[in-house]
């Protein structure tokens, strides 16, 4: 049953499946930034109802951010991995809030802690950091030891500094 | 649904009540409970395991001594623990090689003064109670 | 007077000067817990609510990047209090999974058996709070009494109360007492008698049945649509758990039912979860009776390395559907975790999308009958 899932998509969509993987009730799926929109959205329309979760992973080293969506299917029982790539510099994507309206509050956390921009989305503003005025904190070239020294522990930080 | 029960309420007006009177009564301790370490001097050869084990980098290896050792002269330490960082999860038990450091059921263990909360070897190594 | 949901357009309100009054439902409140949202209402009913979050937001993700896996499960019970075993079994399991390695039998049924003590204690605390925030103050007091039976038993396997540290990739720390399995079954019969008392004091109660009926209904296709799990979207009938379409661990050899009501307001929500009391003390004792010897552990070194790759892995909390996602670059430490909480989408999806409309006296009410952690949301 899987593979009849992939075998559609592929068939569809020729270019732009990079690699799928396939296993007993789990599918694998790495496309290409311009469709994934496209690919989504069909596999909307074949069952996949719940979308879990929107993760970004960077990969500092390729100078490229992972976006990584994990869908669920009430129905069918299987779950639906798809990643794709965009470039470190101008990080954006089309956002999904249309196909899945809880995809809203996913972009926002991701928009906040890594700095990317999820064109559609009608409110980025920020979550959990209030006044935070340095690079997006959970990349990788931000260093936590040297802020929280700086922060917490300087000079003339007195009582935190002690004990 | 009524909620007049005169039986219950007869009941409950003898039965015993869940609480305790902190400090005059307690809980009786378990065996096994993760409170304050015990260091065994004999056994501990300064091998810097705890403090890689430890999440919170609250122990620290400290030199208290020196002692000859096949001719040449060796530092000794043992470690030294703040108790303020310390988040009593048990790995530094768990990891340590020579069975050295164990967790006893001791957990009255309050301060006033920030500054006493790092246990020196020596103070680690005493008995509690 | 009209009701103001009657009236859609904002020019509308202008042109006929209503004016608007925020409200904060704030972090300082009997019955908000950690958690702010600022609503904004028109006399007694209410146009919108915003949640804000971000008391609890210590940032766990990037923590685990500086920690290597033995230390991380001292971090993951941190994640959500309330609920601390289900943190440590999806992170032990993904560790697993990322590492090809599988626990003895014996520790898989050890960790499903604290795993569903930890659901009853949940779901217990859970009828305290819910009962505080109604105005019923006796169900807070009976419930935190019975609360300390399983804390206590949480105290005799792992040796911590609140925060237990007992799970590790390759099985658990200590194994179970002696005389472990007859205490658990002495708490067990206190509860399943103390349902009883619950059922009368708080789940069929007239005040509480009057100020949870009918109030807060989602339906199907909006939960899903919003991505809302667990006992919120059982109560609006769909059928999903994660323990029966992807079993793991040891619940491929118990036999229970999944509890759904098809209703979908508060009250049925409230009913979810006193049916997953019931069954997960029968969970237990199917488990306790089948229970092997054996190895409980496989070694985990304190630097393992994990090869590299990603794996992924879903278990079933107390709140709904938890997932880690794991990225390991082949050394000790993880590249990347992502956890995702359940109360998340709840809070801040499917709370401002429940409160549209009705009045404020219900605010309370429909919060905790979807049982949010903020330590969840905000990790």
């Amino acid at each position: 049953m899987d593979n009849e899932i992939v075998s559609i998509l592929k068939s569809k969509f020729p270019e732009s499946i990079l690699s799928s993987v396939s296993e007993d009730k789990r599918i694998y799926l790495l496309v290409k930034r311009e469709e994934f929109y496209q690919i989504l959205s069909q596999l909307k329309e074949m069952g996949f109802d719940h979308l879990s979760d929107v993760t970004c992973v960077d990969m500092l080293a390729q100078g490229e951010f992972e976006l990584i969506y994990h869908l669920w299917s009430h129905t069918k029982k299987i779950r639906g991995i798809v990643k794709t790539r965009i470039p470190r510099e101008s990080p954006t994507i089309k956002s999904i809030v249309d196909l899945w309206i809880g995809a809203q509050i996913h972009e926002r956390e991701g928009h906040e802690l890594f700095g990317i921009r999820f064109e559609g989305n009608p409110n980025l503003m920020p979550l959990f950091l209030e006044d935070w005025e340095e690079i997006p904190p959970f990349r990788k070239d931000f260093d936590i030891r040297e802020y929280v020294k700086r922060e917490y522990y300087g000079e003339d930080k007195g009582y935190f500094g002690q004990g | 649904m009524s909620i007049f029960r005169p039986a219950a309420i007869m009941r409950n007006l003898f039965k015993k009540p869940m609480t305790l009177q902190f400090p005059y009564e307690a809980l009786p301790p378990v065996e096994g409970y993760r409170g304050r370490h015990l260091l065994d001097l004999e056994k501990c050869t300064g091998c810097p395991v705890c403090s890689l084990a430890c999440p919170n980098k609250a122990i620290e290896l400290v030199k208290v001594g020196e002692e000859e050792k096949e001719g040449k002269k060796v530092e000794k330490k043992y470690p030294q623990i703040h108790l303020g960082k310390c988040c009593f999860c048990g790995l530094c038990e768990e990891y340590c090689p020579r069975d050295a450091i164990h967790m006893t059921q001791e957990a009255m263990i309050s301060i006033m003064d920030k500054s006493q909360a790092i246990y020196s070897p020596d103070k680690l190594s005493q008995p509690v109670g | 007077m009209e009701r103001t949901r009657d009236i859609l357009a904002k020019d509308e309100l202008e042109e006929r000067e209503i004016s608007f009054t925020t409200i904060p439902f704030g972090p300082q409140h009997p019955a908000s817990g950690h958690f702010h949202a600022s609503v904004k209402c028109v006399g007694e009913e209410v146009v919108e609510l915003t949640p804000y979050p971000g008391y609890l937001h210590r940032g766990f993700e990037r923590l685990m990047e500086y920690r290597n896996h033995a230390q991380n499960t001292m971090l993951c019970d941190r994640i959500c209090v309330l609920d601390p075993f289900s943190n440590e079994m999806g992170y032990v399991n993904v560790v697993e999974k990322a590492s090809g390695i599988e626990a003895p039998q014996r520790g898989k049924f050890i960790r499903t058996i604290m795993a569903e003590l930890g659901r009853i204690l949940s779901h217990i605390t859970w009828i305290g709070i819910i009962s505080m925030a109604l105005g019923l103050d006796s169900g807070t007091r009976i419930a935190w009494g019975d609360r300390e039976k399983i804390i206590r038993l949480n105290e005799l396997a792992t040796g911590g109360r609140i925060y237990p540290c007992y799970f590790i990739p390759g099985g658990v720390r200590r194994d179970f007492p002696e005389g472990f399995k007859e205490e658990i079954l002495k708490v067990l019969d206190y509860i399943e008698n103390q349902m009883k008392l619950y059922d009368n004091l708080v789940f069929y109660n007239t005040t509480f049945t009057m100020r949870l009926e009918n109030v807060g209904i989602l339906r199907a296709e909006d939960a899903v649509a919003l991505g809302i799990t667990g006992p919120n979207l059982r109560a609006s009938g769909i059928a999903t758990d994660v323990r029966k379409d992807e079993p793991y661990d040891a619940y491929p050899y118990v036999d229970f039912k999944v509890v759904f009501k098809g209703k979908g307001d508060a009250y049925s929500r409230a009913l979810c979860r006193r049916g997953e009391i019931i069954e997960s003390i029968s969970i237990v004792r199917q488990l306790l009776e089948k229970i092997p010897e054996g190895d409980f552990r496989v070694k985990w070194g304190l630097t393992k390395k994990v090869p590299s790759g990603e794996a992924y892995f879903c278990c079933e909390a107390a709140r709904g559907e938890l997932c880690f996602h794991m990225v390991s670059d082949g050394t000790e430490r993880p590249y990347r975790v992502k956890v995702r909480g359940p109360s998340f989408s709840h809070t801040l999806a499917g709370f401002p999308h429940l409160a549209k409309g009705v009045y404020i006296a219900d605010i309370p009410a429909i919060y905790w009958s979807l049982d949010p952690c903020p330590a969840d949301m905000d990790r």
